[in-house]
């Protein structure tokens, strides 16, 4: 398209407001500004709608950067917490490793202390060890319910 | 971190200490059952409930009478004699903890001749039975049960 003046398209004046155009057409445009009273107010026109463009951009950018940026530090600050060891055991609070190993070492002695009770002796309940008699029949027997040990001897 | 390890350090330790004396075994709790056992009329004395079921299951008794229930307590290496009918004493000797169970030296006399003599391994908290002797028409059962503190 190009206006009444007619030596320059509003494309040409729209790359010139832009500062897009080779040095010599730059130079030229210029020059034919001075002289043109509507390509003048076509470069006025372009300038004022740039610079609102510009204005609103560069505030858009800024504002979606600043919040893009925190939001993007908040995130992997949240990551960060996640993956991170302690915190899934933030109840035990510092010195975390320590606590555990002390918890686990006082675990360690109560089982030994009372494997008796815990871990009572299986097999029958009494294991015969030596039998030394004058009577030749001596029997011993284990009950199959409870497994309660008998010596039987014939006293004749 | 120091005042949390302090603190559960002693109270297991007062729990074990306070709670449970196996740590420290030293006297044997021992129960000598004496029992007149024959085909008599069906009878069981009450005391001897917890073991009847098993005396049954190998014995073909139908009268189980207590004649003797005492109940020693010794020291390990410390001798329990308990007089038993027919001139007969028991003598039972716990010698020592071994493998979880409590070793005993278990001795019949018959006019102070040994008769029958054996050592057993006891488990904590259980019973042997030992029989055999004659007694007014039916045997003499001795039951022993070991208890260590």
């Amino acid at each position: 398209m190009k206006n009444s003046c007619g030596k320059y398209s509003s494309e040409e004046i729209s790359r010139f407001v832009d500062n897009e155009l080779p040095t010599q057409t730059y130079d030229a445009i210029q020059q034919h500004l001075s002289t043109c009273t509507e390509c003048s107010a076509m470069v006025k026109n372009f300038s004022s709608l740039s610079d609102i463009f510009s204005h609103h951009a560069a505030a858009r950018v800024a504002q979606m950067e600043k919040g893009t940026i925190a939001k993007h530090l908040h995130s992997t600050l949240q990551k960060k917490e996640k993956s991170t060891f302690g915190n899934h055991f933030e109840f035990l609070g510092k010195h975390m490793v320590l606590k555990v190993a002390s918890l686990a070492i006082i675990l360690m002695i109560s089982l030994f202390a009372f494997q008796n009770t815990i871990f009572p002796p299986t097999g029958p309940s009494a294991i015969v060890k030596s039998v030394d008699t004058d009577f030749a029949s001596v029997m011993i027997i284990e009950t199959q319910k409870k497994k309660h040990t008998i010596i039987w001897f014939n006293e004749t | 971190m120091l005042r949390f390890i302090k603190i559960t350090i002693l109270t297991a330790g007062l729990f074990c200490l306070a709670v449970h004396p196996v740590l420290a075994k030293k006297t044997v709790l021992t129960d000598i059952k004496v029992i007149h056992a024959s085909t008599g009329k069906n009878h069981v004395d009450p005391g001897l409930n917890s073991i009847i079921s098993e005396l049954e299951s190998v014995f073909k008794y139908t009268s189980y009478r207590l004649l003797k229930d005492e109940t020693l307590n010794l020291n390990f290496g410390q001798k329990g004699q308990v007089n038993l009918p027919g001139k007969r004493t028991l003598e039972v000797v716990p010698i020592k903890m071994e493998n979880k169970r409590i070793r005993y030296q278990i001795l019949i006399r018959k006019i102070n001749r040994i008769i029958f003599k054996t050592q057993v391994l006891l488990k904590n908290n259980s019973s042997i039975t030992i029989g055999g002797p004659k007694f007014k028409k039916g045997t003499l059962l001795f039951n022993i049960s070991g208890s260590a503190h």
